[in-house]
């Protein structure tokens, strides 16, 4: 570029600049007071073909450079943080994925509306365990024929709810750390596919972030972006396009609280001269600007080797960091500048100071875009044990895999009636019990009671529950042992009765694990309990947190059904096998001694990843116990 | 005395039979012997293919001086390094000081290594593909790495059809004068025998095996007889054997049949055991065997365990861990690679019932291709009043899950 951008670039600075002071500016304040997305504005980019700007015209795009696109954040940021990040999340985020790893089919039906601006596009990561660390990664995907059920959540999503598109990532194989994600599209609007509330925050309050909520959601076959296994890669490369925007967002916002500094320092008067003549201010303003240059060449500079496909990883680490660091200087010393009166909401630079923290924070927080930078200066650390995308992670809960859906909405009323609602679409009939006394071995329901009902008078509550469900009543080994509430014949756990039934209501039992290895082939386990954090909710399908003395007489009334008829001989829900991991790829045997390269574990002496498959092995490796060639190795 | 069986014209048996070995490999047991078989080829050149245990030498010499007579020995063909075939080598040298020794680099190697004097003979490193005259007969030589050592190659005798098989295709059992599977009943008496055989000695190397035969079955209409190292020679119905082997190492059950491998303190674990085989066959699936592992031998469970489709393991918890010998088998099947095997679990604990866990990690993190079924038998010190109804769970889930896989 010369370190000077085009005339082109300049005519396009100038478009957006215009866009944005008449149509942002004026409702700023109210957006952030209100903490409103711009639906309107967002319109009117689309028209004027923002949406799509480093994407080709045949894909709905502007078939503009990836420095139009860092121009195009920096004006909207310069006026607004928040709208310049919807279209920041928007085209790196929620579009780039689709666009560099979508099959035509994907592009055609997801990236054209997207980069047209028809539609609004977003990327879900981040999870409560997995911030800095995604291979933290807990939403599953699970094969089932011709679809994928994708299960969990995503914390702090950009663009969520407004967004209709989202590149969601989950696991498709568990235990192997990152190589085990997979990157989805998924539709706004499919089944089981909620959202949490629209976030309070701090600052960009025009932008919407909301929390994405996975309930047994059906993703088909064909939303499955690249391979399996590709999904930490998919997102970490989008990530270094992100950087790119956020890094302009940073400058942006840092480049309007300068103007607006240097502004008032020419008008504002004191000791009989504009404060910009004081020596500390014009320094101060002299920093702002050097940084401002700064941080400008960084973040062109890296647009451009992404342009020319050239690698950039490192270059946009350095630009979202710096520009980011520097916008809490500027933004910080443009306030003071202000003094006072910049204290004051409805300051522009008031409203900057608050933007501006943000972006030190996500896209990686600088921290880690060090740790990027760092890693391509110093090339892979020395071996250790326990990087993160390696390490096993933790067992399965002990009753196997269960959906853990936890009813959370509404009054407990409704929660009630939610779980009454799955537990009969699931086929339980309600119309037909068993008597109270039935064994526990073989009894097809059992409603259970734990130390969390209190007093031996609200075992009648049990009693009522399991009248209305038509079940037999258990226990907890300490109801039983202990307390003496039942017999002992009627405690559930390991060492007591094993319940192998079809539907297990555990009310007040905090879930110690012999009493769950009694309920491990449970075909449906049902958790009520005050404390959340109870190892039952863990392990149960469905649960509802409350107390168990409000609860239990709703859940009675709501399986009521009068009069019940005799149960059948039962009919033994089956409940799946937890999957097994699917291997990353096939293992090879040595003909030399019989060694097998197992891809999951690669080959530690020979500075071999865990992951690498056999393929990849570099051509010059030999078998780590007999030194045979690659050659002498068949498949197994 | 010589000892010897005309294999074919040209072609005999030299080797010998020890019923004097009680563990081959100091390992297996073999109570009904084993034989070393050697091979003599009398063309316009002497060949012997491969020699015998240190233990038999003696009757090696003896038959080869039978019948070669005046003539001297000019080849000697080592398919396999193993000292149960290997041994003799350097007597051979030393009573034939110009024989030529054929075989593989990676043999002359180990000749050497075992302190064999090969330098003074002229060493023929052949490699896949190479071929010999020895006058009417012509051999090709074909490499079987891993079928079981890196060294070992099989010998196509393509003028009579007769594969020098080395250690593929062998069993143990002495041949006490019968030479061909077909002069046995080998269904009835030798099979067993040849499973041990297999699954303990190269049942690790199933890919590698499966490598051979797919070597051999680009030759299979041209291969008359099937010469190992021990056991009988096959010239009949050679797919019987090759089957068996095709199923042993693509470690596929042979029949569908239940094993129920117990380890029993004092009969309690052992009482469940029979108590769900009782139950097994009450519900129609008698194809149950039942076995102490305590007084079992390892390579018996694990021939076992490669002929039949489900496995439970009923094990009491010791040391608040598996019990050493059902751990000891479990570490056997592991390290032999048995593969596609579905299994059930009794566990016992007295106060921490750890083994039914124990042994499903096992299975489930470092055996492949395994199932394990959910249902498990769990017991606290015995098989109480009201264990019944897991019992019957769990055999009716065994036998469900063979209905599954004939789906």
């Amino acid at each position: 570029m010369n370190f000077k951008t085009t005339q082109a670039h300049e005519e396009f600075r100038a478009k957006v600049r215009n866009f944005v002071e008449t149509e942002v500016k004026p409702i700023a304040f109210s957006l952030d007071e209100g903490n409103l997305f711009p639906e309107e504005a967002v319109k009117k980019m689309a028209e004027m073909g923002l949406m799509g700007i480093p994407y080709p015209v045949e894909y709905g795009g502007a078939g503009l450079d990836v420095i139009s696109y860092a121009i195009a954040v920096e004006e909207l940021s310069r006026v607004d943080g928040g709208t310049g990040v919807i279209l920041s999340a928007h085209v790196s985020l929620g579009s780039w994925p689709i666009f560099a790893y979508g099959t035509e089919e994907q592009k055609q039906k997801y990236l054209v509306p997207l980069a047209k601006g028809e539609k609004i596009g977003s990327y879900g990561l981040t999870e409560p365990n997995a911030g800095s660390d995604a291979g933290g990664t807990e939403t599953t995907a699970v094969l089932k024929g011709d679809h994928y059920v994708l299960n969990g959540g995503k914390i702090f999503i950009t663009n969520a709810p407004k967004a209709d598109t989202y590149v969601v990532f989950a696991v498709t194989t568990p235990d192997i750390g990152t190589r085990g994600i997979s990157a989805f599209i998924v539709e706004k609007g499919w089944e089981g596919f909620e959202f949490g509330e629209h976030y309070n925050k701090m600052g960009i309050r025009s932008s919407s972030t909301a929390e994405l909520i996975f309930n047994d959601v059906k993703v088909p076959k064909e939303n499955l972006l690249g391979k399996e296994g590709q999904g930490f890669k998919i997102a970490m490369s989008t990530l270094d396009g992100g950087r790119i925007g956020i890094a302009s967002q940073a400058l942006g916002i840092a480049q309007g609280a300068y103007e607006n500094a240097l502004e008032y320092a020419k008008e504002r008067i004191q000791f009989g001269k504009p404060i910009g003549f004081q020596q500390s201010i014009s320094f101060k303003l002299a920093d702002m600007a050097t940084k401002l240059r700064c941080a400008r060449f960084l973040i062109y500079s890296a647009a451009e080797m992404k342009e020319h496909h050239e690698p950039y990883a490192m270059e946009a680490a350095m630009a979202k960091m710096y520009a980011s660091d520097i916008a809490l200087e500027v933004t910080n010393d443009a306030l003071q500048i202000f003094g006072g009166s910049g204290f004051m909401k409805g300051m522009e630079v008031e409203r900057a100071y608050r933007d501006a923290k943000i972006t030190t924070i996500y896209e990686g927080t600088n921290e880690i875009q060090r740790v990027v930078i760092a890693s391509h200066l110093l090339g892979k650390p020395p071996k250790s044990k326990g990087g993160s995308s390696s390490r096993p992670k933790k067992p399965a809960p002990v009753t196997g895999i269960r959906k853990c859906h936890i009813f959370r909405d509404g009054s407990a009323e409704e929660k009630v009636a939610e779980l009454v609602k799955h537990l009969e679409k699931d086929g339980h009939d309600f119309t037909v019990g068993i008597p109270m006394d039935t064994p526990i071995t073989q009894a097809e329901r059992v409603v259970s009671a734990g130390q969390g009902i209190g007093a031996k008078e609200n075992m009648k509550l049990i009693e009522e529950v399991a009248r209305a469900a038509g079940a037999a009543i258990g226990s907890s080994r300490p109801v039983a042992e202990t307390l003496k509430y039942v017999p002992l014949d009627r405690y559930v756990g390991m060492s007591g009765q094993k319940f192998t039934g079809n539907l297990y209501i555990a009310c007040g039992i905090s879930g110690a694990i012999q009493h769950l290895k009694g309920i491990k082939d449970a075909s449906t386990i049902v958790a009520i309990n005050k404390n959340a954090g109870a190892p039952i909710f863990k392990n149960c399908d469905y649960g509802i947190v409350g107390d168990v003395m409000e609860i239990l007489p709703l859940l009675a009334k709501a399986l009521d059904k009068g009069e019940k008829n005799p149960a059948p001989p039962m009919v033994k829900m089956k409940r799946p096998a937890p999957p097994k991991p699917e291997p990353i790829g096939k293992r090879y045997v040595c003909g030399g001694c019989g060694y097998e390269y197992v891809p999951e574990l690669g080959d530690e002496n020979g500075e071999i990843a865990p992951g690498t498959l056999f393929e990849k092995l570099p051509e010059d490796w030999v078998c780590p116990e007999c030194a045979e060639g690659k050659d002498m190795f068949i498949e197994e | 005395m010589y000892c010897v069986r005309k294999v074919t014209d040209n072609l005999y048996w030299v080797g010998a039979n020890d019923h004097r070995l009680h563990l081959f490999e100091n390992i297996h047991p073999i109570p009904r012997g084993v034989s070393y078989n050697a091979y003599l080829l009398l063309d316009e050149k002497t060949v012997l293919f491969d020699t015998v245990d240190w233990s038999v030498c003696r009757q090696l010499l003896e038959n080869l001086e039978y019948l070669l007579g005046d003539r001297p020995l000019d080849y000697l063909v080592i398919n396999h390094m193993e000292p149960d075939h290997g041994a003799s080598i350097e007597e051979i040298l030393l009573r034939w000081p110009d024989v030529k020794i054929i075989s593989t680099g990676k043999a002359f190697m180990l000749m050497h290594q075992f302190g064999f004097h090969v330098d003074s003979h002229e060493m023929i490193e052949v490699k896949e593909g190479d071929t010999q005259c020895f006058g009417a007969h012509t051999v090709t030589f074909v490499s079987a790495p891993m079928v079981h050592w890196p060294e070992a190659m099989v010998t196509f005798d393509t003028t009579n059809g007769v594969l020098f098989s080395a250690d593929a295709f062998g069993s143990f059992g002495a041949l006490d004068g019968k030479l061909f599977a077909d002069e046995v009943n080998f269904d009835r008496d030798w099979l067993d025998d040849a499973r041990r055989y297999l699954t303990n000695i190269v049942g690790k190397y199933g890919p590698h095996v499966q490598l051979l035969l797919k070597k051999a079955g680009g030759i299979l209409d041209q291969i008359q007889y099937i010469c190992p190292l021990h056991g009988p020679v096959w010239r009949k119905d050679l797919m019987y054997f090759i089957d068996k082997y095709d199923k042993w190492s693509r470690y596929e059950p042979e029949e569908k049949g239940v094993m129920i491998a117990y380890a029993s303190m004092y009969g309690n674990t052992e009482a469940a055991a029979q108590a769900l085989a009782a139950k097994l066959c009450e519900k129609g699936m008698t194809n149950v065997w039942v076995y102490d592992v305590s007084n079992t031998h390892v390579s018996q469970l694990v021939s076992e365990s490669f002929r039949f489709s489900h496995i439970v393991l009923a094990s009491v918890t010791y040391n608040l861990g598996i019990y050493p010998v059902m751990h000891d088998y479990l570490m056997h099947i592991k390290a032999l690679n048995l593969q596609h095997r579905t299994f059930a679990i009794v566990e016992n604990g007295s106060w921490a019932c750890k083994s039914g866990d124990l042994m499903q990690k096992m299975i489930d993190e470092e055996m492949k291709n395994m199932t394990v079924l959910n249902e498990r038998l769990s017991l606290a010190s015995s098989l109480g009043q009201g264990k019944e109804g897991e019992l019957e769970q769990l055999a009716a889930a065994i036998i469900e899950s063979m209905e599954e896989d004939k789906e």
